[in-house]
């Protein structure tokens, strides 16, 4: 302890290189954590973060520099001997079994068991049911995951992690899948694991809730260490320049919505179970937004009113003429596209390259006699390639060799591709750096510009309020309410989701 | 990680093997070939290599549209082969042409069963299309009371022309060779210039994200299951009429042997991958294989075994490269 910078520090990583796939991912990066501290690792996506956190998971034994757990340097060159280290992981998807009681999940490794052999039920109940007091849950150990919500799924994962007694605790994306409310819940429990001693590295894009929660803050960009910096230290505007290396001066440009004629008129919607009763109209050049928490239904009614999902009532027209089929085909002979919420499983063919994705949604457009003409291909692509400022090695690079921003760019690129009329975007940037998510608000921007009507999910509430013309609420599967352009903030529209929509408007 | 155009050197190997590979393999083999024989590199020998393989080159056309579109195998074509062929010869009485109709219609009725219960109640392809196997057998053996049907053979007859099919020669080339070619032809242009071609390969890729492309899956996958029957239908017919009766156990082994062709061809069991071209390269190479291990006097059972083992090989080899690629396609 001769040292008085090493008081307190739980982990330091001194001159850490890994190179990957040929390039430099995380180049000469030093990082320091302290013992109980909140630490935010910020940076584009692509910046290094995923990769400085896997090298700390011990998923790498080609990393180079040297890593030190409390004053001892470690080799962390397995995932095993990490967690023995006491690193613990939780990762943006869980990794529950979801047909599986939640004690198993939590004790998985180490079942009590009776006489060697046998499980010991109650032993299992009582030691899950410690675990989950420690992350503030009350359920019965005995219930599947699935029974359970995501925002309880995503506390039993910590109380799985935090069963092996971690030292430091990295949380990669916590929040991405949780409502407002959960992530109040969430930091409530990270403030107590922070008060037993615990250091928590957290991986996050989003600035406020950084700002809310961490201690200091380290920005990686381009596999460097930008700077560390206290909280108190800096704005979120100099954290952006710090992460992007160019001064953003206005996130939302201002628009003039040009607004015309109703096209897309929802009557009394229903599907039992998920939402009911729910009408409203959007017009020509309009970008309406769908406000509401997870569960509130708005991704589920966006789907159901494509032909995704079933409807068990009330009717959807498109420009005055009733949808004929109740299929996703008809919908979108129509004009009426929906970009999935989740790129990965129902948006993108990732295995496929960038052309085939961009391409995928107008394959019938191309078809004379069943026999498809593939000479449109390469402009249609080379031009959203350059109108969405998509990074990718070649159009033949295959999607999942992308960065998430361009991944989600390319998404983006094959419903504008498919020309719509009305086109539903549910989170189009969840999870994206900041430099895609501009580019993909000013793309949504432009269609909207050119008479297209946008309808926007997202629980992001800053896009939601500096893109949206006007918002309409939903809660509990009910549609509660509306609010215009002009009255339009974070604070209201969070109060609105939240069952007090202000009556005046 | 840093730039995206990460993508360079590795996946170009394995694409130009996916392409050439399987030809470089069989040009290996035909070197093989003439150490082996004198008698290997003539052109005799190597149209009854083409001949040898048409029946299994007909059914892997098909069977390669039903692993492109990733539902892996359709077990049930050896019944389809065996009950196209039985039908046909059953329904000679009403002349040549309706017969073989009938045929076609009949192999091609469990297709498009198999089709609607795989694409449109996500049955597993694999295990419904085993159970339908099970189930036709028995079908079979039970209407025919375990008989062979044979066709009436008098010259003149709609019988005759029957069993002709099989022995007819367009110029030099058997008509089952020229046939193969043809089909070959067709499934590679269906492959890759219809939307059905295209759309498979999405289904193939990614069901979901298929499905929220606006792509009816579901009838995607009865026309993939639609086209392995109807291939194999013909593959029945020219198998009944080269043994010159009809049976259950006919298509026996096709099955198995059409998926190794279409996986040794580069197509991916895991489906969206792969080329119409690479399937008949496998179906060459392992038309060769069977040649040359004939050639040294290898028997059928020790050939099933090299058969098995280059299966086993190939499907390792494939998955290894796609690990190798770091990507966890589940």
């Amino acid at each position: 302890m001769s040292n008085p910078d090493d008081i307190g520090v739980a982990l330091r990583m001194k001159g850490v290189s890994k190179q990957y796939l040929g390039t430099l991912a995380v180049d000469n990066v030093d990082f320091e954590v302290r013992v109980g501290e909140v630490h935010a690792l910020m940076g584009e996506n692509g910046a290094g973060k995923s990769t400085l956190m896997k090298i700390l998971a011990g998923s790498f034994n080609d990393y180079t520099g040297s890593i030190f757990i409390g004053q001892k340097e470690v080799a962390l060159h397995s995932p095993a001997v990490a967690k023995a280290h006491g690193i613990g992981m939780i990762y943006q998807e869980l990794n529950l079994a979801r047909p599986i009681s939640i004690a198993e999940n939590l004790l998985v490794g180490r079942l009590p068991r009776e006489y060697g052999v046998w499980l010991d039920r109650k032993a299992m109940v009582r030691q899950a049911s410690r675990l989950l007091d420690r992350v503030g849950l009350d359920l019965d150990p005995l219930l599947p995951v699935e029974a359970i919500s995501q925002h309880q799924a995503q506390l039993v994962e910590i109380a799985k992690v935090l069963g092996s007694n971690p030292c430091v605790l990295v949380m990669d994306e916590p929040t991405s899948a949780l409502s407002r409310d959960d992530v109040g819940r969430l930091f409530e429990i990270i403030r107590q694991l922070k008060n037993r001693g615990i250091t928590i590295i957290y991986i996050s894009h989003h600035l406020p809730e950084v700002f809310e929660i961490a201690d200091r803050i380290t920005v990686l960009r381009d596999g460097r260490k930008i700077d560390t910096k206290y909280v108190g230290e800096v704005t979120p505007a100099a954290v952006v320049q710090m992460m992007v290396a160019q001064t953003i001066d206005e996130f939302y440009t201002h628009r003039t919505p040009n607004i015309g004629a109703p096209v897309l008129d929802v009557r009394n919607l229903t599907r039992k179970g998920f939402f009911h009763d729910v009408s409203f109209q959007a017009r020509r050049g309009e970008i309406l937004g769908v406000a509401g928490l997870t569960g509130a239904g708005r991704t589920e009614v966006a789907r159901s009113m494509c032909g995704l999902d079933p409807v068990d009532g009330g009717t959807v027209e498109m420009a005055g003429s009733k949808l004929g089929r109740h299929s996703y085909a008809a919908a979108m002979e129509q004009g009426l596209l929906y970009l999935s919420e989740d790129r990965k499983t129902d948006g993108l063919f990732l295995r496929l390259p960038v052309k085939q994705n961009m391409v995928s949604a107008i394959i019938r457009r191309y078809t004379r006699c069943g026999i498809y003409s593939s000479r449109h291909e390469t402009s249609t692509t080379e031009e959203l390639i350059k109108r969405l400022d998509i990074i990718a090695a070649s159009m033949s690079t295959e999607v999942s060799n992308l960065s998430g921003g361009n991944q989600q760019k390319v998404l983006l690129g094959k419903w504008i591709a498919a020309n719509p009329t009305v086109l539903v975007l549910d989170e189009p940037s969840r999870g994206v750096d900041i430099k895609a998510k501009m580019k993909i608000h000013k793309a949504v921007m432009e269609l909207a510009e050119n008479g297209r009507t946008i309808i926007l999910i997202s629980s992001d509430l800053a896009e939601l309020v500096g893109l949206s013309d006007r918002v309409i609420v939903m809660r509990d599967g009910h549609l509660i309410g509306e609010m215009q352009k002009g009255r339009l903030s974070e604070d209201a529209v969070l109060l609105a989701m939240n069952g007090q929509l202000d009556e005046t408007t | 990680m840093r730039r995206p155009d990460k993508t360079r050197s590795l996946p170009r190997l394995g694409t130009l093997y996916d392409c050439v590979g399987i030809y470089l393999i069989g040009l290996l083999l035909l070197v093989v070939g003439v150490l082996v024989s004198d008698e290997f590199l003539t052109s005799k020998n190597l149209m009854s290599v083409l001949n040898a393989v048409s029946l299994l080159g007909i059914v892997a056309t098909g069977m390669a549209f039903v692993t492109y579109s990733g539902n892996m195998a359709d077990l049930s074509i050896p019944s389809i082969m065996a009950f196209s062929g039985i039908i046909s010869v059953a329904a000679l009485r009403f002349g040549l042409a309706p017969a073989l109709i009938l045929g076609m219609a009949a192999g091609m009725l469990i297709g498009a069963m198999n089709g609607f219960v795989v694409g449109r109640f996500n049955a597993n392809p694999i295990l419904w299309t085993l159970a339908v196997a099970f189930f036709m057998e028995g079908f079979m053996r039970f209407t025919w009371s375990n008989n062979q049907v044979y066709p009436d053979i008098e010259p003149g007859t709609a019988g005759a022309a029957f069993i002709d099919i099989f022995r007819l020669n367009v110029g030099p080339i058997p008509l089952i060779v020229v046939v193969m070619v043809l089909m070959f032809v067709v499934g590679h242009l269906v492959m890759t210039r219809t939307r059905f071609g295209i759309e498979s390969k999405l289904v193939g890729s990614a069901r979901a994200a298929s499905r929220a492309t606006g792509i009816d899956v579901p009838r995607v996958v009865q026309m993939d299951f639609l086209a392995a029957a109807f291939c194999a239908s013909i593959a029945g017919i020219f198998i009944t009429s080269m043994n010159k009766l009809g049976v259950f156990y006919l298509g026996k082994g096709y099955d198995f042997k059409s998926v190794t062709a279409v996986v040794v061809g580069g197509m991916m069991l895991s489906g969206g991958r792969g080329t119409m071209l690479g399937v008949f390269g496998g179906v060459l190479v392992i038309g060769l294989l069977a040649n040359i291990m004939t050639f040294m006097g290898v028997n059928t059972f020790q050939q099933n075994i090299v058969t098995g083992a280059v299966f086993i090989a190939v499907v390792g080899l494939s998955q290894y490269r796609l690990r190798r690629r770091g990507k966890d396609y589940a």
